[in-house]
């Protein structure tokens, strides 16, 4: 019943001393401390109140206790006192107090210093209305307290309506998580985590302050680090799951991000190590800008005109680097086949007119310079090939055949199809660093693979022709060796198409689509015998898009 | 058989009191009585003749032995009253608390103290709601000596409680008494309570605060305190009443106002306001306007309220200059006009990293500075104005990744604020002069300190106070201050002497809280005795005294027309108190902690308040303040208070609130991390 017991007391005076203490007084001393101890803790009550807060610390009590004109206990304040209570007892609580050595306690390092106060400020409400930005709280808090309420008390402007103010301040939550992010990407964007702070960015709600940062962040870092491969691909991949995430409003910023952006399609060089495979950063870029044009072209209406601009320039600028051009052309390939078609394939012949002699190992001695020039005509291929493709799928009729073809192929060629479908599928990359390896391996150049893959590979090419009745036509001299065996019955149409004349029913069809009708002869006029390497992407590309 | 427990009665109670002689003569003359029984007859006849007094005898005899009578008569009546009518049991409901407490100061007094402890523990949950902290306060005292030390125990002895209660259930408490032979509890009725007996019908349920309350002065004291006269005007000439004049840039609304002023009818007006007589222009801050979009429909209803009377002001006020004024006339004519309908603009400003140690913040009336006191004796300020360039122009320029203060942290150690230090302990409260220029502060060291913001440095120590003083506030046109303290009293300064004006005593706790009234005349204070009092400044005396909180007094504000005022407590209750007559308007329940901060916007139609369960509200106070007049709070239940609208923060307890001349709210807390 009483909280100070009189054993306790006849203890406390033994402690101190007092040994001869008659038992008649216990009790009353007993009833006089807890009096005492109540008055004070009503003290410290008012002391907790006048420094504003509703939890009493021991600095309180030491308070009341210099109100009473009393010497304070001096008692550590703040949270490292946690009273525990005693196993099997209701009422005893106790202090952990444990041993510190004290070597310990020299050797360590000095504690970082508690940040400063500081104040920040925000608008917790305009007009009565509380914008939805992370310093206020947030809609589930709005809502619970009005659920505990009694309803005499409804309040009239229950309605939430938010609205966004201009200038913000960063609450600490964020700013730590920004710091969090910014953090992983700079340093360890290879590790599970980061992929989890992708996937954090990409779904998360309320992260729309920090877009400004992000798109800050991005910018000063691709500009500062044009030369690590890692981070920017790290960044893109950061800008592609903000763009992912459906709460962020990035439109407004894009004038920032697509600087950046471009940077990585179409720099001069991106990363400076040989390994650092930057044709694949090139490639994720393209796909990233073409999901924005995509995304934000309605809205924005000159996006997609600025990037093509982007793009077209720095692809007929014969004075940039094949990396630039191909960065280019991917990034045209991107953005879809009627630009490819507008803006690619107008320039295809003066382009490979410049382009075929760098291809060569009699006019180019320099190997990497070579095998750039390689890429980028991977990349045209692919790009023609693309749109040729895109032209096709809109006659049916011309469609259907060749898969036919292909399925009454004999097994050789079932082999080799299905594997080659899957590398498309899995990445158009797939494609290109077989081919890398390739002239990689092969020091002498690409012709002498050639030789080595072709019979596989014609073997298949013969028997769908075959099937479809189309004269073999002959391959080109510098046919690359790894577009052969992707081909299927698609580049024998193609074939039949390259000799529109003799084939009557496709000429019939090609009249009827006129837009194909009229590029596609032209188109083939243009290339002449280079057309059949580009005949024979568009499944790899058709697959991968 | 009667006659035996009646003789073992009487045995007891001589064996008890030590007649040990009687005792034995009692004894033989039993044992002699019972040998001859035939003969007894008569004595017994005589015995019976008189049932009343054996009876009596027989409850005496218990009374004295066994102090859990106090138990039993407290619980009876207890049950007696929870199974009476519905329409009379709120009123006799009222009755159980003070008969309880009484019952357990009893005890003490008489000694039985594990009694007293066990009656307390078995019947305290029935008045938990009500009455918490004067249980908690009782609960501690354990002996006679207590009751004699304790002062809000020793005042309750001392004083009766005043309950009202209408005539039937008076006399059916009264029956019940008598038919019960209660005589302990009639004696503490009897004893402690002072029956307001009033005829016809049982009054409502919500007047209970008004109807009973415990103070030591009583309510007798109070009412004849709150007959007193009391000018609540506001100023003549004030800036806003010359704005006023000027006329042209005003809204129509606000043109008719000046109109109405003419139409004063209270009898407390000194004077009418036509003319400014007075020489020295007066710096006037805020107006009696009730007014804006809905002050309209406020005026049709009561005019004494629309039109605040002007008085002079009791003391010499300084004078302002010349550019000062037209700054303070710019912002009032910019001055957003606001109503229930259109709400304010809230400027928060979170304290961060103070590691539990802000005890309060003030804000300038611009809101540009803001100061917070701390636990560690400093006095921190801030100059929101630049931080807020710096704040911009981060946003706007180098987007990085550290926003402000962590970048003026790190800055080669450049703080943000400007530190003031002087104060030896905790510094409790801090008030800016209504220009900015100067910052007061008032510590657990018994001091208040006077700072110049343009020069950062402390130049007056004003020492008076024996105790911690908690609040220290500027008069509405600065050179005045007032100061709270632990020490009951309140004194008045000026801040060119060393000594206080005048010391205010009168309160029976700690005054807690303090606020001038808007025409300088008077100030409130708000107290740890539950009571808010309203104290002339020029003589000195209490002129009122607001009864009906039901915990400590934490926040004060005056109505800019000077009629109303509102006190918010430490259980999240603010009342709105007519100045005039010392009642309460409304009570305005809606806060579920304590009630750090009030604020009422310039015109007076919205009163803001902010608590530690970090929410900022607004409430309406045209409709409030206008419900008594159309007497709808005697039919009770429509919905007196209006909330307009609850502002919640993220975990941050609202400290301070302040309205900028413009109308824009300032807030300011600190961010706590175990909310």
């Amino acid at each position: 019943m009483n909280i100070v017991e009189k054993e306790s007391i006849e203890v406390i005076a033994q402690s101190i001393g007092v040994g001869n203490l008659s038992p008649d007084v216990l009790p009353s001393l007993a009833a006089d401390i807890e009096y005492r101890i109540s008055e004070i803790m009503q003290e410290a009550v008012k002391c907790m109140r006048h420094a504003k807060r509703t939890a009493m610390t021991s600095d309180d009590v030491d308070s009341a206790l210099e109100l009473r004109k009393m010497e304070p206990i001096y008692v550590a304040s703040g949270d490292s006192l946690r009273f525990k209570r005693a196993a099997r007892h209701k009422d005893l609580f106790y202090v952990e107090d444990k041993d510190v050595e004290f070597r310990e306690v020299i050797a360590a390092a000095l504690p970082k210093a508690p940040p400063d106060t500081a104040v920040v400020n925000h608008w917790l409400a305009i007009e009565g209305v509380q914008p939805a930005i992370p310093e206020n709280a947030s809609l589930e808090a709005l809502l619970t307290p009005f659920d505990n309420k009694k309803p005499d008390y409804k309040e009239d402007g229950v309605s939430i309506d938010i609205k966004t103010p201009v200038k913000h301040v960063l609450s600490i939550e964020l700013q730590l998580y920004f710091e969090k992010i910014t953090d992983l990407t700079v340093s360890r964007s290879n590790s599970i985590i980061f992929n989890k702070a992708l996937l954090s960015l990409a779904t998360d709600v309320g992260l729309h302050p920090l877009v400004p940062y992000f798109i800050y962040f991005v910018a000063e870092e691709v500009t500062r680090n044009l030369n690590n491969f890692q981070l920017l691909f790290a960044l893109m991949r950061l800008v592609r799951s903000l763009l992912q995430n459906p709460f962020l409003h990035i439109e407004p910023y894009l004038h920032q991000l697509m600087p950046s952006v471009m940077t990585c399609l179409v720099a001069k060089s991106l990363g400076n190590k040989l390994t650092d495979n930057h044709w694949e950063l090139r490639n994720f870029t393209a796909n990233l800008v073409a999901s924005i044009c995509r995304r934000f072209g309605n809205g924005y209406h000159n996006l997609q005109l600025r990037v093509t601009r982007t793009l077209l320039h720095a692809f007929l600028d014969p004075a940039k680097a094949f990396p630039q051009h191909y960065g280019a052309i991917k990034g045209i390939t991107a953005l879809g086949s009627s630009v490819v078609r507008l803006l690619l394939l107008p320039n295809l012949d003066p382009y490979l007119h410049f382009l075929e002699p760098e291809m060569q190992l009699e006019n180019q001695k320099n190997e990497s310079r070579r095998h750039e020039a390689w890429q980028v005509h991977g990349a045209l291929m692919c790009a023609a090939g693309l749109c040729i493709y895109n032209q096709l799928k809109m006659i049916p009729n011309l469609f259907s055949p060749p898969t036919h073809a292909i399925w009454k192929s004999n097994g050789n060629d079932l082999t080799i199809n299905p594997n080659k479908r899957k590398a498309g599928i899995n990445n158009l990359m797939m494609e290109q660093t077989l081919k890398k390896t390739a002239t990689g391996d092969g020091s002498v150049g690409g012709q002498h693979l050639v030789k080595v893959e072709v019979p596989g590979a014609s073997s298949g090419f013969s028997i769908t022709r075959g099937a479809s009745d189309v004269g073999v036509h002959p391959l080109p001299r510098f046919l690359p060796n790894d577009t052969i065996p992707g081909s299927s019955g698609r580049r024998d149409k193609f074939g039949s198409v390259a000799q529109t004349s003799s084939s009557v029913a496709v000429a019939r069809a090609w009249k009827k689509e006129i837009n194909a009708g009229h590029l596609l002869p032209k188109l083939y006029d243009l290339f002449g015998e280079s057309m059949l390497p580009f005949v024979l992407s568009p499944e790899l590309c058709n697959i991968f898009i | 058989m009667e006659e035996e427990v009646l003789d073992k009665a009487v045995f007891m109670y001589l064996k008890k009191k030590g007649f040990t002689q009687t005792e034995q003569i009692f004894q033989q003359e039993q044992q002699s009585k019972n040998k001859n029984s035939s003969s007894s007859i008569n004595a017994t006849d005589v015995s019976l003749s008189d049932p009343d007094l054996a009876k009596q005898i027989l409850t005496f005899s218990q009374s004295e032995s066994i102090p859990a009578l106090y138990h039993d008569g407290y619980s009876k009546l207890r049950s007696w009253t929870y199974s009476s009518l519905d329409l009379y049991k709120h009123e006799l409901l009222r009755v159980l608390y003070p008969v309880f407490i009484h019952c357990f100061m009893d005890l003490i007094a008489k000694g039985h103290l594990q009694e007293a402890r066990t009656f307390f523990n078995s019947f305290r949950e029935d008045h938990e709601m009500m009455h918490s902290r004067d249980l908690t306060k009782l609960e501690g005292v354990l002996s006679p000596s207590h009751l004699e030390e304790m002062e809000f125990a020793h005042s309750l002895r001392q004083s009766k409680v005043n309950i009202k209660i209408c005539q039937y259930s008076y006399e059916l408490l009264l029956q019940y008494l008598h038919k019960t032979q209660s005589i302990t509890m009639l004696g503490i009725i009897n004893e402690h309570i002072n029956f307001q007996v009033s005829p016809g019908q049982p009054s409502s349920i919500s007047d209970d605060a008004e109807a009973f309350s415990l103070v030591g002065s009583g309510q007798d004291a109070a009412n004849l305190i709150n007959q007193k006269e009391i000018h609540w005007g506001l100023l003549e000439d004030s800036l806003e009443e010359r704005l006023d004049k000027a006329g042209g840039l005003l809204s129509d609304s606000e043109k008719t106002e000046g109109d109405a002023k003419e139409g004063d009818l209270d009898e407390n007006k000194k004077k009418s306001t036509e003319g400014g007589k007075q020489g020295g222009p007066l710096k006037k801050l805020k107006k009696d306007k009730v007014a804006g979009a809905a002050g309209k429909g406020a005026r049709g209803e009561g005019e004494k309220a629309s039109a605040a009377p002007r008085v002079k002001p009791e003391l010499t006020l300084p004078t302002i200059p010349t550019d000062v004024e037209h700054s303070i006339l710019e912002d009032l004519r910019n001055r957003v006009q606001l109503s229930n309908s259109t709400l304010p603009s809230v400027s928060f400003y979170t304290f961060i990293n103070t590691h539990n140690g802000l005890n309060c913040s003030s804000i300038s009336h611009d809101g540009s500075l803001v100061a917070g006191g701390f636990s560690d004796s400093s006095l921190k300020v801030w100059d929101m104005a630049k931080l807020g360039r710096m704040g911009s122009s981060m946003l706007q320029g180098e987007n990085d990744s550290a926003p402000n203060e962590n970048t003026l942290g790190s800055n080669g150690g450049k703080r943000s604020y400007t530190l003031y230090q002087g104060h030896s302990g905790p510094v409790y409260s801090a008030s800016f002069s209504p220009l900015g220029d100067f910052l007061l502060s008032s510590s657990s060291d018994s001091t208040i300190r006077l700072w110049s913001t343009k020069f950062n440095a402390n130049i007056v120590c004003y020492k008076g106070h024996n105790y911690p003083v908690w609040d220290v506030q500027f008069s509405p046109f600065g050179h005045y201050f007032a100061s709270a303290s632990h020490d009951r009293t309140v004194r008045i300064w000026s801040m060119d002497r060393i000594q206080p004006l005048r010391i205010l005593a009168g309160h029976l706790s700690d005054v807690d809280c303090v606020q001038w009234h808007m025409n300088c005349n008077y100030i409130a204070t708000g107290s740890s005795d539950k009571t808010v009092r309203l104290w002339d400044v020029q003589s000195g005396e209490c002129i009122r005294i607001f009864i009906g909180h039901r915990s400590m007094i934490l926040s004060l504000a005056m109505s800019p027309d000077g009629r109303y005022m509102a006190s918010g407590d430490e259980d999240g209750t603010i009342m709105m108190w007519d100045v005039s007559n010392g009642r309460c308007v409304t009570p305005l329940v809606g806060h579920t902690s304590c009630v750090w901060s009030l604020a009422f916007s310039c015109e007076g139609s919205l009163l803001a308040s902010g608590s530690a369960d970090s929410t900022v509200k607004l409430w309406d106070v045209n409709t409030s303040a206008k419900m008594p007049k159309s007497e709808e709070t005697r039919s009770g239940n429509t919905n007196r208070l209006r909330s307009l609208k609850t502002l919640p923060t993220k975990s941050t307890p609202v400290y301070a609130l302040r309205f900028s001349r413009r109308n824009l709210l300032f807030a300011a807390g600190a961010l706590s991390t175990n909310v």
